[in-house]
């Protein structure tokens, strides 16, 4: 039961790459071969007999035709095993075929070296996680890359925040120092943020730096317009909950409509625990709704049977019923089946 | 049930489970949530010990040395996860339109095989329908353009009862006139004399019972014993009962709580449609399906179980 990935539809041309270091030093001992074909008949004894005895024939391949992955090649090839070894998922990166000639043309000391300016900042267990997602660093010049790392440096990320955003966000060293400059001046100027919620804002989620900038404009205007959070309560959600820059515009409206509109919540108690908005909806629903009917739909903090709306989104089913609902799992279960 | 590994964990995924549809949620999205989060939990499972290939190593003008070396090619990071979506054959028994929730039948790899006898045997399904009345919509349904307002104040429930049951009676006699046989005749009457039959085809829809089970003005539930029916036909019911009632009404929900002897206490819901439940759930099925073997191969008209 090997799956192979999509990768499969794509016929890679690519054998020539790892057998054209080899093939250079034989070209002469396969001259000599072809030679012996071609002239004689093509019985063992009288090819023996015309090849010089005592010649290592070890690094003669036999013909490699077109290969659809990897696999076929590993056994066969350093780097690729280095890679393996490193634990880079290389079934991933073969879905896109135009990485594949890039990865296999990296030579073994040219990984080395990455390799060890990398392990600085990001750890051996997330290293070959980094190299599967972005296989094109070994393309991006060392020189560059301490450049990159200097400029954060600069603006007073500590070392372990700097290890923390290189690895959550494989591609941030990809960017150059003005994108990434511009782009931390957007979110400081967009949203009024002193130097620290910056680094503060980077470090919880430094995927949302380098993130379509398009999606985070509409998501913005969604969350101000649409939902109707003005400026500062905007500033206060986003450092709360980076992801909602990130989430789907329709999504977010979604929840919030139902949050507000069906459950009545206001936009203070909403602002109190922002991770309800990354639930998805039926979760929200169904516990709302189970909450309803037992009569514990109570979500003001001034009055008794206090619920806290985060309970709805956080949490296993299990806890939810024993902690807020106070009931039985399969009371619970019973009536998620009439839903 | 303790799963050992995936090779026999996948073994054993041959048959029926009885899965909870959401609503909102199409059935393709369902196969697909089963499919992945089954690759997921097999993935997850022990694997095999890795192969080993013989390698002949050395110069070949000197003694050469053959050993057993790991083969690099069956690493799951080279090759790919052992258990991808395409390996797990999934399909319904009969389709639940994308807002209608509850029993959905699923067959998994030799299982597709039920389903399909499933879907022939033409299970009686039982819905619980409810409606809002005195606004109806264009589309019959909550997602629709609201486009006509009417008083409920003399809608009661005898009222609802009796043009209930008016609506069973008609939609009996028409499970009469589509079974290709003449009305007046001797056959007829010893095939009605026996109780009700199953139609012909699978293209009409034949209702067999017809109840308001709830009435709450302005909400009321009605439940709906049929065969061949689909979503859309449920709302027309409702909007049928409406201007019956010389008013208005629309379709809130459609829940099937019954398929054939699959009952919705046997349904799985989404937080639980893992491996093991899985697992459990094709056991409990194969049970059901043992017990009412007469079900999936029926050979008369005569509408049973």
């Amino acid at each position: 039961m090997i799956g192979f990935s999509k990768a499969t539809h794509y016929a890679f041309f690519f054998n020539s790459i790892v057998y054209g270091r080899i093939n250079e030093h034989l070209t002469r001992n396969l001259d000599t071969l072809y030679k012996c074909i071609s002239t004689k008949d093509m019985n063992a004894e009288s090819l023996l007999n015309e090849s010089e005895p005592n010649e290592d024939l070890s690094k003669i391949t036999p013909h490699f035709p077109n290969t659809f992955n990897l696999a076929s090649y590993i056994n066969h090839s350093e780097v690729l095993q280095n890679l393996l070894h490193i634990k880079v998922n290389l079934s991933k990166i073969e879905t896109k075929p135009h990485l594949i000639d890039k990865l296999l043309k990296v030579n073994k000391e040219q990984l080395q070296k990455y390799v060890y300016f990398l392990k600085d900042y990001v750890s051996m267990d997330d290293l070959g996680n980094f190299i599967t997602k972005n296989p094109m660093i070994f393309y991006e010049s060392l020189d560059d890359l301490q450049i990159r790392i200097n400029y954060l440096q600069s603006k007073n990320f500590t070392k372990s925040q700097i290890q923390r955003v290189v690895s959550k966000n494989p591609f941030w060293l990809m960017f150059s120092t003005t994108r990434i400059d511009r782009r931390l001046g957007y979110f400081q100027n967009r949203f009024n943020l002193s130097g620290n919620e910056v680094r503060e804002l980077t470090t919880k989620q430094a995927k949302l730096i380098t993130y379509n900038s398009q999606h985070i404009k509409t998501n913005t205007f969604v969350i101000r317009e649409e939902m109707g959070f003005d400026d500062k309560e905007l500033k206060k959600l986003i450092l709360d909950k980076p992801k909602l820059l990130m989430i789907n515009q329709l999504h977010l409206l979604e929840r919030f409509k139902y949050i507000h509109n069906v459950m009545n919540i206001d936009h203070s108690s909403i602002l109190r625990h922002p991770g309800v908005l990354l639930s998805r909806n039926f979760r929200v629903k169904q516990r709302h709704l189970y909450l309803k009917k037992l009569g514990r739909d109570q979500y003001d903090p001034k009055k008794a049977n206090y619920i806290p709306l985060i309970a709805l989104a956080e949490g296993t089913d299990i806890d939810f019923c024993k902690v807020y609902a106070k009931c039985d799992i399969y009371a619970f279960n019973t009536f998620l089946k009439t839903l | 049930m303790k799963l050992r590994d995936a090779a026999s964990a996948y073994k054993a995924l041959n048959g029926l489970v009885c899965i909870y549809k959401p609503t909102c949620v199409s059935v393709e999205r369902v196969l697909h949530c089963i499919r992945t989060n089954l690759c997921r939990d097999l993935n997850g499972l022990p694997d095999r010990p890795g192969e080993l290939r013989v390698a002949v190593e050395g110069p070949t003008n000197k003694p050469m040395t053959v050993k057993l070396v790991p083969n690099y090619a069956d690493d799951p990071l080279v090759c790919g996860p052992r258990y991808i979506a395409e390996d797990i054959k999934c399909s319904w028994a009969t389709h639940l339109g994308l807002f209608s929730s509850g029993v959905l039948l699923v067959g998994l790899n030799q299982g597709t095989k039920l389903t399909y006898l499933i879907n022939t045997a033409r299970l009686t399904r039982c819905y619980k329908i409810s409606g809002l009345l005195g606004k109806a919509t264009d589309t019959y349904f909550w997602n629709g353009k609201l486009i006509e307002k009417a008083t409920i104040g003399h809608v009661t429930r005898p009222k609802i009862d009796e043009i209930v049951a008016h609506m069973q009676a008609a939609h009996q006699k028409t499970m009469f006139e589509l079974s290709g046989v003449h009305m007046e005749s001797q056959t007829m009457f010893d095939l009605a004399s026996e109780g009700l039959i199953r139609p012909a085809n699978s293209k009409l829809p034949v209702i067999y019972g017809l109840k308001c089970v709830a009435f709450d003005p302005p909400h009321f539930t009605l439940e709906v014993q049929a065969v061949n029916e689909y979503e859309k036909y449920l709302w027309t019911l409702i909007h049928d009962l409406g201007i019956q009632l010389k008013t208005a009404a629309h379709c809130t929900g459609v829940q099937c709580i019954r398929q054939g002897k699959f009952d919705v206490s046997l349904a799985l819901l989404r937080k639980h449609w893992k491996l093991e439940h899985f697992i459990d759930n094709m056991d409990q099925c194969r049970i059901v399906l043992e017990e009412h073997e007469q079900l999936m191969r029926p050979e008369s008209a005569i509408l049973s179980g």
